[in-house]
């Protein structure tokens, strides 16, 4: 008896034991985070990660590069997306998805960015570039938390004034559940300093060459002078600005090349330049372009923009094209797939900060060389102004005729005054209703909202 | 044991005597005493003996018995018959059908029971109920014919998803579905589609032929659906098909053809009407833009401000196309069927092969099916079974783009501008070249969208008894399917034309689902005291593998395989896998059949959660008084009256199969070089979502069970709810996997079913079935933080789930003057110089909206739920009447209190863009038509008049005479001539009365149907087709 017992006991047993073990089962096509950045090979991937959180549609692949010009004079709205609309016509609601999406894809990219800051110490494999790897990614996140800013931040009247309004601040990973709490904003002031933390330390740990597509020193350098440009901090600008320029590791291209900077790949101009190819598109010539040219008509040129540019200005049939389709900018062409670059960082922007860092020094000849630079370039005459007022000015149109199409219109007239928004808190973008909810109104939605 | 001892002897004695008795042959035929017809399959016995033989498609049997000695017959659903043997040797009986509702046997988890035990909440739906629809899938065939089941098909595509929900709601996850066991072995449900159709996905479930089908058994509450653990907590459905039985070989051959129609069409505007209506939009956006030197006329604004210049003409030089007409079609639908039936009492067999061709009303969209099925069963001794069921089936179907997606065929039938050609002059199709929205004609025409679905269900199982009480039994199955899908857009549509040059895509997906079920069963009757207990334990391995490739620029369009494509854009793969271990028991008891208990426990581990919790627990216990049975009862009319009760838990762990880890996904690919980047935040604390339920009813029978009504009262509440929960997207993440909060169903149903005529002649029956079901939140996590889900739905403590979340609107602004006093008190209100109570652009003709919280301004605050998409309650009315040689079935379903968002009208009376629109449209506010409640049309809408209001929220509530089935079975001598056992003629309609307010196409539409968080959405989703059928049922 006891041994038929056994028999039936036994095998018992066995099965149990055996199926249980088979409860441990593994991802194929994930790893564990615990365990994903311990290597060089692991920690690189995620640092690639970090440039593919940038090409999201919600951050450069689309939504953050187009609404600057839209919410301002460069791009109207043709198209069909209510979402989009809402920005043309400047009523955005804070339940705006992609609104919305661009404030989620930009802290996606900065988690992305925090997680290899934090990891890349640990890593021991002494052929990893440590210092390279983590100002990558400082330079990245600082990026980040200043389009944050320049979207969702500041004062009503501009930038850098006092109360002006910051983000959240994320500088460690979201690893667990415990760490994905919300926080509150930051103020503006806090926040930049912390870009400028993150700018110092990755000009200190980068180098002057990274690889095609990186950010190496001479980016995190000139995206400082952009920020300080935007902190009124003139001579910071002009200094980041004229180490790039005498570096001479980069040179404009000629006038009568100029749409190739666009329709070619990392042009001698180019710091740096998001790459996409046929497996990693984006949607900006399907956006702009009608379907008869394999697009959905949403976006193109204003008429406005069309008409600041003087004649014979090489960059008006890139901005506002005459050969159909017409009414639309060059340098997103290839509706599909997608494969036209972004600029990141140019040196036409470089100049254009150091002429206006130099005006607002009162440096009224070095501004106007820098301007002329420009205008010359874009085939056109020297400029006539003259006083520090018209050069300024001056300046500020070369720079909407220069970066139209690039992001940055909305952005530029906020420091300039200029939005012309008459409900002026609507010169800050609502903060998204889903985060002011879900944060259970520890993020606290912008006045008038 | 001594006792044991003496009946064992007994017994053997018996069956000695018994032996020896056996002399000689006695035959004969059984019949029904109500219709005459034989009766396959019936028990004879002699009395006392073990064995006895079945009687055969004709009703006749042999057996070998002595004079004097007492046979007995009996028959599910039949009152048992004895004849004592006399001289004769040749008998004919006559079988009295048994009204009584108890003494059916209904199918229960491992195992089945006669109707009088149960103490659980089953509803059974029989073959007669469900053949001859002419339904792509079971599920369908399941709509309105079962207390607290709500079916609802997502859409009129063919082949498409179906939702199936027992008593409400009882989750905020995808994983709302019932667990569907087909013949013991619990099967993958849901779609295996890769590409995306808009939300057209395909059903898994259609691979189970409807005619194959003997039984469904729904199991409601805990009681009966516990056993089945941590899969049961949205019901689960016992799927039976048909076996082998004793007797003559019998071949059925079961046909219908017949055609369908959509079952309506929505008005649109004509060219001109369209065309004036955006020139009245631009001109309400842009009055102060028009006659400027920029713009000096309307058309120069359209043609060099906007880029419409050919919307720019006078509106009456447009043609109109009805793209709707173009699209919708009059289709055919045919099913095939035939199967052979037939055993002997050592081996039996049901072997059935189908075809089955359905076009979908939408051109372009079809889905064929062949399937065969083999069950066979096999006692190779006394002791020893061994059987199988297994079928395989393949079905290829035509997709088209549908339902939250432009370049659908209905949607773009709908949103493309009817002043555009079907053709251009040069026989190329007819564009907006300003608008994405595809020619709708070649939306259906042009492009490849093939799915092909193979799938291999099978399971063989083997029974020992070890003692006559005790049994072993071992099942042993495989679910394995492979769906491949292929498509091609060519360069004569939008998405392929140049520079794209072709586009092409193909998938692969496979998913083997193992089983292995191990149970002991021991049935014991002692005197009064009947004793059964179960004892299982079963494995559960579910693995699948996908492939995806793309790629663009083919060489012309006639080689469509990626091969031939210069760019490749995709090519990605990945698979993953789960187990599921689970132990159980059961254990039963009766008195008398009279005094019931029932007791299981269930024991899951799912390998989804983290070690600690993977393990859940699911008891349940039940009992039933058959009240009549007592002698005291004498209340006359009343012939049942039983009262059952049941507590019980189940689960649900329908997540991904990771969803406790932090992972980094791949893929995040940046220049050519691979990137990794974080995907998911896990829970480490993950675990079950549990679902405790009590279920108190009572079954009544009237006049001898011609009437019996069940009423159900039940109260599930559901914890630790799994869902994604939504996080601020400032931490990395948009949500993460958790167990939630908790929420309630609570409800009643009624099942009544009455048998109004019973003669030889004339029969009637009907089936009414009613069930109301409440379903309110009752916690969140994050202190009960509510948050938004879909396009308008909102999780919020003390609403529904998924209820409809949006503005009020307050009527339309007739004049300035009312704009200004609003704008007047939000700047008093707010103290801002600059405040407007909408929009700086609000006109006269804009839509108000209500200023929920009185701060003078209209934002976000001002939103409240306006809408439960849940309906109040929903049922069936069956009817079943037959005369001599005809009978009728008709079954008319309801849904009451439901709300519909149809946000199809967000888009089609958006009157903002240069979507077509409907005719409703013709009624918008202008200074001359204020008495409306449509807005003014306004390029753009800068006062957001299409915002999420109840607006768009409509009622869903609808009455439906859903099928009609008329039949004639010929006599038996003009089948006898015809040489053929039987043969019915039937016609059949389905869906063809209609009554709703609902403004779309149809009010059975559920948009993202298996997101119980998004439900109730209409968004350009393919309509339901009446159907009218006719066929026949013949058997040889």
């Amino acid at each position: 008896m006891k041994k038929k017992f056994l028999y039936i006991i036994l095998p018992a047993l066995l099965i149990v034991t055996a199926c249980n073990k088979s409860l441990n089962q593994q991802p194929q096509a994930s790893l564990d985070a615990s365990i994903g950045y311990n290597t060089k090979q692991g920690i690189e991937a995620g640092i690639v990660g970090v440039y593919d959180g940038l090409q999201q549609t919600g951050y450069m692949s689309l939504n953050y590069l187009v609404f600057p010009d839209m919410y301002a004079d460069n791009i109207v709205w043709t198209g069909t997306f209510p979402t989009f609309s809402q920005v043309y016509n400047k009523t955005i609601l804070a339940d705006n998805t992609d609104v919305n999406t661009i404030w989620n894809a930009i802290y996606n990219t900065i988690n992305r960015a925090n997680g290899i800051i934090a990891a890349a110490p640990s890593v021991a494999d002494p052929s990893f570039a440590k210092d390279r790897a983590i100002g990558e990614c400082e330079t990245i996140r600082a990026v980040a938390y200043f389009d944050l800013i320049r979207m969702f931040g500041g004062s009503p009247t501009g930038y850098n004034q006092s109360g002006g309004l910051g983000v959240p601040l994320r500088l460690a990973p979201t690893l667990t559940t415990t760490d994905a709490v919300a926080i509150a904003r930051s103020s503006e002031a806090d926040v930049y300093t912390q870009i400028l933390k993150d700018l110092d330390d990755a000009i200190a740990k980068l180098p002057t060459s990274v690889g095609t597509g990186r950010v190496n020193k001479y980016v995190a350098q000139a995206m400082e002078a952009r920020v300080q440009l935007y902190r009124q901090q003139w001579a910071a600008a002009e200094g980041f600005a004229t180490g790039i320029i005498t570096s001479g590791a980069y040179s404009l291209v000629s006038g009568a090349n100029y749409a190739t900077i666009y329709t070619g790949k990392n042009s001698s101009e180019s710091l740096w330049e998001l790459q996409y190819n046929a497996t990693d598109a984006n949607n900006l010539a399907f956006y702009y372009y009608p379907s008869n040219f394999g697009g959905r008509n949403e976006i193109g040129s204003t008429t406005s923009l069309r008409d600041a540019f003087e004649a014979g200005d090489v960059r008006k049939p890139v901005n506002y094209s005459v050969a159909p389709p017409t009414g639309k900018t060059l340098k997103y062409t290839q509706a599909n797939p997608g494969i036209d670059d972004v600029m990141m960082m140019r040196l036409a922007e470089v100049y254009l900060t150091r002429a206006e860092a130099r005006a607002m020094q009162n440096n009224l000849l070095g501004a106007t060389q820098d301007l002329n630079i420009i205008r010359l370039r874009a085939g056109l005459t020297p400029t006539v102004a003259v006083t520090q007022a018209d050069l300024i000015t001056a300046i500020a149109k070369e720079r909407r005729l220069e970066l139209a199409h690039e992001g940055q219109r909305f952005f530029d007239q906020r420091r300039y005054g200029t939005t012309g928004i008459v409900q002026t808190f609507r010169n800050l973008f609502p903060i998204p209703y889903n985060e002011v909810l879900n944060a259970r109104g520890v993020v606290v939605q912008n006045p008038g909202y | 044991m001594k006792k044991f001892l003496l009946v064992f002897i007994t017994l053997v004695t018996l069956i000695q005597v018994t032996v020896f008795a056996q002399g000689k042959r006695v035959s004969g035929r059984v019949t029904s005493a109500d219709d005459g017809l034989p009766l396959p399959g019936v028990t004879v016995k002699v009395a006392g003996a073990n064995n006895g033989v079945l009687s055969d498609a004709d009703g006749a049997f042999s057996i070998n018995a002595a004079t004097g000695q007492t046979l007995s017959f009996s028959f599910v659903g039949f009152l048992t018959q004895t004849v004592k043997v006399g001289s004769t040797a040749s008998y004919s009986i006559k079988l009295v059908s048994d009204a009584k509702q108890l003494n059916e046997v209904v199918v229960v988890g491992y195992g089945s029971e006669s109707k009088r035990v149960t103490t659980g909440a089953n509803s059974q739906v029989k073959a007669k109920d469900l053949q001859d629809k002419p339904v792509t899938g079971l599920d369908q065939a399941l709509q309105g014919l079962a207390a607290g089941v709500s079916v609802t098909s997502a859409s009129g595509t063919p082949g498409g998803a179906v939702s199936v929900r027992i008593r409400g709601v009882a989750t905020l996850n995808a994983g709302s579905q019932p667990l569907y066991v087909v013949d013991g072995t619990p099967i993958n449900t849901g779609s295996n589609a890769q590409l995306g159709f808009g939300n057209g996905v395909t059903n898994a479930l259609n691979d189970i032929n409807p005619n194959d089908i003997e039984s469904m058994d729904v199991l409601k509450d805990a009681a009966a659906a516990a056993i089945y653990g941590s899969r049961a907590s949205n019901g689960v459905i016992i799927i039976t098909t048909k076996r082998g039985k004793v007797g003559k070989t019998n071949v059925d051959l079961d046909y219908y053809t017949g055609v369908q129609k959509a079952i309506r069409t929505i008005p649109t505007l004509t060219g001109p009407q369209y065309v004036q209506l955006i020139q009245d939009a631009v001109t309400n956006r842009y009055s102060s833009l028009i006659g400027t030197p920029t713009y000096p006329t309307l058309a120069a604004l359209l043609t060099n401000g906007l880029g419409r210049g050919n919307l720019a003409a006078d509106p009456s030089t447009y043609g109109t196309t009805n793209w709707q007409d173009q699209v919708l079609r009059t289709a055919p639908i045919s099913n095939y069927n035939l199967s052979v039936n037939g055993g002997t009492d050592r081996t039996r067999f049901n072997i059935t092969g189908g075809y089955f061709n359905q076009q979908g009303i939408v051109r372009g969209s079809d889905y064929k099916r062949f399937n065969f099925r083999t069950n066979l069963d096999h006692n190779i001794t006394d002791k020893i079974k061994v059987g199988t069921s297994t079928s395989y089936d393949r079905s290829t179907s035509n997709r088209i783009n549908n339902d939250n997606n432009i370049y659908g065929v209905v949607s773009s039938a709908i949103l493309l501008s009817p002043a555009v050609p079907i053709y251009n002059a040069d026989g190329t199709y007819g564009h907006d070249i300003y608008s994405s929205v595809e020619n709708p004609v070649a939306a259906y025409k042009e492009p490849l969208n093939s799915t092909l679905a193979g799938r291999l269900l099978s399971n063989v199982y083997g029974e020992y008894k070890i003692l006559p009480s005790l049994t072993f039994r071992t099942n042993f199955a495989t679910d394995y399917q492979i769906t491949h899908e292929r498509r091609f857009l060519p360069t004569t549509l939008n998405a392929g034309a140049a520079p794209t040059n072709g586009s092409g895509n193909e998938t692969y997906l496979s998913d083997l689902n193992l089983l292995n079920e191990n149970t002991l069963n021991f049935n014991k009757s002692i005197g009064d005291h009947s004793f059964s207990l179960l004892a299982g334990q079963a494995w559960q391995k579910d693995n699948y593998e996908t492939i995806n490739a793309g790629g663009t620029n083919f060489p012309g369009n006639s080689i469509q395989r990626l091969s031939a494509a210069a760019v490749k854009t995709t090519a990605t793969s990945g698979g993953s896998s789960n187990v599921l271990v689970s132990y159980f028991g059961r254990a039963n008891y009766n008195y008398k059949q009279k005094y019931i208990i029932s007791a299981s426990l269930r024991s899951d581990g799912s390998s989804r959660f983290a070690s600690g919790h993977q393990f859940g627990y699911f008891p349940a216990v039940s009992g039933a008084w058959i009240v009549s049975d007592e002698s005291f009862f004498k209340v006359k009319p009343i012939s049942t009256f039983k009262i059952r009760g049941s507590w019980g838990r189940t689960g649900n762990n329908f997540v991904g199969d990771f969803a406790a880890r932090t992972l980094l996904g791949s893929g995040f690919n940046y220049n050519q070089v691979a990137g990794l980047a974080p995907t998911q935040l896990g829970d480490q604390n993950l675990t079950w979502e549990k679902t405790t339920s009590s279920d108190l009813a009572l079954d009544l029978g009237f006049l001898g069970d011609r009437i019996t009504l069940s009423v159900d009262a039940y109260y599930r509440k559901t914890n630790d709810l799994l869902a994604a929960l939504p996080l601020a997207g400032s931490t990395g993440f948009t949500t993460y996997t958790t167990n939630v909060g908790s929420l309630q169903n609570k409800g009643i149903e009624v099942d009544l079913q009455t048998i109004n005529v019973k003669k030889k002649d004339f029969s009637w029956t009907t089936n009414f079935n009613i069930s109301f079901n409440r379903n309110k939140i009752l916690s969140l996590a994050n202190s009960d933080a509510p948050y938004n889900t879909g396009f308008a739905n909102r999780q919020q403590v003390g609403s529904s789930a998924g209820a409809f979340y949006g503005y009020q609107t307050a009527g339309i602004f007739q004049n300035q003057a009312q704009i200004d006093a609003l704008n007047a008190a939000a700047r008093t209100a707010t103290g801002s110089a600059t405040a407007t109570y909408q929009a700086t652009l609000t006109s006269p003709g804009d839509l108000k909206f209500a200023d929920l919280n009185g701060d003078g301004v209209i934002n976000t605050a001002d939103q409240q739920i306006i809408g439960n998409s849940l309906p109040q309650f929903t049922g069936g009315f069956n009817n079943s009447i037959r005369y001599k040689i005809f009978d009728l079935s008709f079954l008319w379903q309801f849904s009451y209190g439901n709300k519909i968002l149809n946000y199809t009208r967000v888009f089609a009376e958006g009157m903002n863009t240069i979507f077509g629109q409907f005719a409703t449209t013709l009624n918008r506010w202008t200074p001359t038509n204020t008495n409306t409640n449509v807005p003014r049309a306004a390029y753009g809408d800068p006062n957001n008049n299409a915002r999420n209001s109840d607006r768009f929220v409509e009622d869903g509530s609808y009455l439906r005479l859903k099928n009609v089935n008329f039949g004639v079975n010929l006599p038996a001598s003009v089948s006898a001539k015809l040489h053929v056992r039987k043969i019915r003629l039937f016609a059949a309609a389905q869906n063809i009365v209609t009554f709703t307010k609902y403004k779309g196409f149809d009010p059975e539409v559920s948009t993202f149907n298996n997101d119980p968080t998004q439900q109730g959405t209409d968004f350009l989703t393919a309509p339901q087709a009446k159907t009218f059928t006719f066929g026949a049922n013949i058997g040889f």
